[in-house]
């Protein structure tokens, strides 16, 4: 985990960046990167990379971003990890290049010498990065194929700028700070806000699996280079029978969990009762890790209770004899650290407490890298979406094509039975919206539906948004080519979606937040190759119960059996309480709409921070 | 490669809109990249001077007249881009260039882009392969209402004729009975419609530089409905002998009254640029503006001008007013750097590049 930004003043008309700019906007992601910093300008001082460190491959300062190629010509900043650097470097050696250091940024400036924009296809890993490139005078930035790593851009139309946080290119200074209504409308229906919008206009985030080339004729759009609907797709061509499952989801995810291990410093694990962590956990063991750290949220409220996840998760530990570290967490501290969560999210999100404390926990024990599990329900149909989004599609969406219907029932219940609409707003929904993949996952995923926006924001901003952010069009890009099954669709949708804007934002931000690398090898496009031919024949429980199985010493018995539950912590009540719920009142049922308090709550705090006074 | 350009005015044409168009469609013939540029304008003189490389047809003032003379030349011969020199005319670009499978290039200039237009024209916005703003207010401005990639809206400023540089005014300084004096100069349209300008604001902060021992004189050079009422205002503020209406002039008087002037003003809060900055600048004559809207490229944000608020604007004119001239040309090169007719050719390219790229 590093951090890098750029100002590249393009247009004749532009003032030359300003030093104070460059470094302000770096170091406003001093946590991204504590081990070191650096800068660079071009020769005309029109070009500045800024970069902070989190050491992590070749520890010492020949080593420092953003480096230079050996003739000079090209610089790179580079925030991620290459995990086929080795082979990388095998074969670029055997071609005669020299390597000045061990570290996976060099190989970047290999292969763009040599193989230009199309080096990114030669990546596995997750990256974002920007090259300078001296002969063409130009800017050349990348982002990987999931979106793991952010990158943030702004272009003012005589100046192009770029960071790895929204909230560092605003500190910079010269950022507008207009508001975007996709932006805000998103967030309030997602929890999250989907890219490519930011809550700020001018700002826009490089979209996953894109580069862009940006020269004297400024920023072009950007251009994709690989697509998850595209991997799937081209799988479901090549169909393996369902008996391929255990074997494929053995090795692929074996061989991802290797590659994920790169690391010239320790790699712990995050450890939940579940069975994504738990095979992370046994595969590091099969893939030769000797010493591994393992780390566990408990929480007083869950003691002797299912959802205490503690004494499985011990289990688990015990059984591939890892060290393991219990962090407990009590609401108190959750108010305490609240203020510095909010600070810490670059885009507001509804979610990522968890990962703020196991994150935390982490740094405490001395970590600077963790393993996690997350991936692994989008990857292997682990989320209800799998079986909900095909049976609503098939059950209601005949009904909700009929023109007008959905409206016309919405009007007649509103009128007749107003506390239903109040109650169960989704549900609703069903005959309006379930008649698209892209209607039935908002349904889904949504926190709220289009059609109330009005009663909870300024009509015109909640107007103005739903056309600029065109959902359903953007949602369904994700299907683009169809990825061929009922599974695949889903398995795009939410890793093009859900993943990509909550999970991985979430991951980024509170990892980011205590100088931690979070990993995620359930997210990996050499995995998702290898499971594409036989996610059609992925029925519930499968997927998960394959995984379970891959170590060579497989999960106990129990961790199968149980729910699934993730790192859970009983963040739904102490969400409610400070977004002024009654305490003790939040069920299942009502769970959705504590979220949708909670997201005002975060909102306020991060476009008026002082609003997140009251709640301490 | 061949072009079909709609515009309000263009060769034979006067005002701002105008010189742009021909600025424009001169640096394209001049690039050599296009094969033909047909121009069909609304308005034009009699016979306008027109560049070679550019068909110029005769003006169609009426709507219709106009839409059917643009159809007929989009029909009438191969057209791979249509540029639409102004907003109002964009439904009908948009029209033109999907008969020919055309690109279409939207041209857009101030105040037109920056309040939410009709559906009809926003969507053809939307449709645009490219659209070329003059100031980056005016590009966030668009797409503030526009859904559209922002890589596609791209900032081509004003630049400014050759023939304004500098030079010895003093015969005019003479001419007009100004020797000794500190000579402040606003050139634009005295008109009711145009207060924004700001010629308000320099005339009340007139009895302060007086006071300060300015012995200061406006000159405002420009036609306009609103010009007795500033001439009441400066009666009023009691410096009437100190703020002089000279109306339109010719060419040779403006540029040497750009040279003459200590300082050039217009404290506007509406310019889509403010062209009228970069004459003075070229001349070699330093300027103060506001740091609004498209005034704040014209002044490079405070880099080549100064670029202050309405609050400092009294403050910021009487330092420009005590500080000595700067080197005349050191500040024109300085301006031609950023806005010289070179780079306004070469960015004119680098659209015409943009439109041609593999997308």
């Amino acid at each position: 985990m590093c951090g890098l930004n750029g100002i590249f003043a393009y247009h004749p008309a532009a003032g030359a960046p300003k030093e104070s700019e460059l470094l302000a906007t770096r170091d406003a992601m001093q946590a991204r990167g504590p081990d070191g910093s650096g800068a660079w300008w071009t020769e005309d001082r029109r070009c500045g990379l800024g970069h902070r460190r989190l050491a992590i491959l070749d520890l010492s300062d020949r080593a420092s971003q953003p480096m230079t190629s050996a003739d000079g010509s090209l610089v790179v900043a580079f925030n991620g990890e290459i995990y086929n650097f080795p082979d990388l470097r095998a074969e670029l050696e055997a071609q005669g290049v020299q390597f000045y250091t061990t570290c996976d940024t060099e190989a970047l400036l290999h292969l763009y010498a040599r193989d230009g924009a199309a080096m990114v296809g030669q990546l596995r890993g997750m990256f974002a990065f920007a090259i300078w490139d001296s002969r063409r005078r130009g800017l050349f930035l990348a982002r990987d194929s999931y979106g793991i790593k952010p990158l943030y851009t702004a272009d003012d139309g005589w100046t192009f700028r770029f960071a790895s946080q929204v909230k560092a290119l605003i500190a910079g200074g010269h950022v507008s700070r207009d508001p975007e209504p996709a932006g805000i409308v998103g967030y309030h229906l997602f929890g999250s806000v989907p890219e490519p919008f930011t809550l700020h206009r001018e700002v826009r985030a490089l979209p996953a699996g894109h580069t862009q080339w940006v020269d004297a004729g400024g920023p072009r759009e950007p251009k994709p280079f690989v697509s998850i609907a595209a991997l799937l797709a081209e799988g479901a061509r090549q169909p393996s029978p369902a008996a391929d499952l255990p074997h494929r989801v053995r090795a692929g995810v074996l061989d991802s969990v290797r590659a994920h291990l790169l690391a010239d410093v320790e790699v712990g694990v995050f450890l939940s009762a579940g069975v994504d962590s738990g095979a992370m956990l046994g595969l590091m063991r099969d893939a030769g890790q000797r010493d591994i750290r393992a780390i566990t949220l408990g929480f007083a409220e869950f003691r002797g209770s299912a959802e205490d996840e503690v004494p499985l998760a011990t289990r688990v530990a015990r059984h591939y004899a890892a060290g393991h570290i219990v962090r407990t967490v009590s609401e108190r501290e959750f108010r305490q650290d609240l203020p510095a969560i909010l600070d810490a999210m670059d885009q507001p999100s509804i979610d990522g407490v968890n990962t703020w404390f196991v994150a935390k926990a982490a740094k405490e024990a001395g970590l600077k890298v963790a393993l996690s599990g997350l991936g692994g329900d989008e990857l292997l149909a682990g989320y209800p979406s799998f079986v909900d989004i095909p049976r609503w599609k098939r059950r209601y969406g005949p009904f909700a094509a009929i023109p007008g219907l959905g409206w016309a029932v919405r009007r007649a219940i509103r009128a007749l039975a107003p506390g239903m609409v109040r109650s169960r707003p989704k549900g609703l929904g069903l005959l309006e919206h379930s008649d698209t993949w892209a209607g039935a996952y908002l349904l889904r995923r949504g926190l709220f539906l289009p059609a109330e926006l009005t009663q909870i924001l300024d009509a015109e901003i909640a107007r103005e948004g739903l056309r600029r952010l065109q959902l359903k069009r953007r949602l369904n890009a994700n299907l683009l080519p169809d990825p061929g099954s009922d599974v695949a669709r889903v398995c795009a949708l939410e890793s093009a979606f859900y993943m990509q804007n909550q999970l991985l934002r979430d991951a980024d931000w509170a990892g980011m937040a205590h100088g931690l690398e979070i990993r995620v090898p359930l997210v990996d496009t050499r995995l998702l190759q290898t499971m594409a031919p036989v996610m059609g024949t992925l029925v519930p429980g499968a997927g998960k119960a394959a995984l379970a199985k891959a170590p060579a010493t497989p999960l106990p018995a129990e961790i199968v059996n149980r729910a699934k539950t993730g790192f859970t912590v009983p963040t739904g009540a102490w969400m409610a309480n400070v977004a002024g719920s009654p305490a003790g009142t939040v069920t299942a049922k009502s769970k959705g709409l504590v979220s949708r308090n909670w997201s005002h709550v975060v909102l306020s705090a991060l476009t008026s921070p002082r609003i997140a006074a009251p709640l301490q | 490669m061949s072009m079909l350009a709609l515009a309000t005015d263009a060769f034979g044409g006067k005002g701002g809109i105008a010189q742009y168009n021909r600025d424009f469609f001169g640096a394209l013939a001049a690039s050599g990249s296009l094969s033909s540029i047909v121009v069909v304008p609304r308005h034009a003189d009699d016979a306008p001077d027109v560049p070679a490389g550019i068909e110029q047809r005769p003006p169609r003032a009426g709507r219709l007249s106009y839409v059917l003379a643009a159809l007929r030349e989009t029909l009438a011969r191969p057209c791979d881009v249509v540029f639409c020199g102004h907003l109002y005319m964009a439904p009908l670009a948009l029209l033109l260039a999907r008969l020919r499978r055309a690109k279409l290039v939207i041209q857009m200039h101030g105040i037109e882009a920056w309040q939410r237009p009709s559906t009809l024209r926003r969507q053809a916005v939307e449709a645009a392969d490219l659209v070329l703003c003059v100031s980056r207010h005016t590009r966030a401005a668009v797409l503030g209402w526009a859904s559209i990639v922002p890589e596609r809206v791209i900032v081509v400023p004003d630049t400014v004729s050759d023939t304004f540089t500098p030079g010895d005014g003093s015969a005019l300084r003479t001419a007009w009975g100004l020797q000794g004096k500190k000579v402040l100069l606003t050139v634009g349209r005295t008109s009711a419609a145009e207060r924004y300008k700001g010629h308000d604001r320099v005339i009340q902060a007139l009895p302060r530089l007086v006071a300060q021992g300015h012995d200061a004189v406006y000159v405002v050079l420009g036609d306009g409905d609103d010009r007795e009422r500033l001439a009441a205002l400066a009666a009023r503020e009691g410096v009437a002998d100190r703020a002089r209406f000279m109306g339109a002039v010719n060419f040779e008087t403006l540029a040497n009254a750009y040279r003459m002037a200590d300082v050039f003003v217009m404290p506007s809060t509406g310019e889509g640029f403010g062209i009228v900055f970069l004459e003075a600048m070229a001349s070699g004559t330093p300027v103060i503006g506001l740091a609004v809207a498209g005034a704040s490229d014209a002044l490079a944000d405070g880099e080549l001008g100064v670029a202050t608020t309405e609050a400092e604007f009294c403050i910021e004119l009487e330092g420009a007013l005590s500080r000595p001239k700067p080197d005349a040309k050191a500040l024109a090169a300085a301006l031609k750097r950023r806005f010289g007719y070179n780079q306004f050719r070469t960015r004119a390219a680098v659209a015409l590049n943009r439109l041609m790229e593999p997308a």
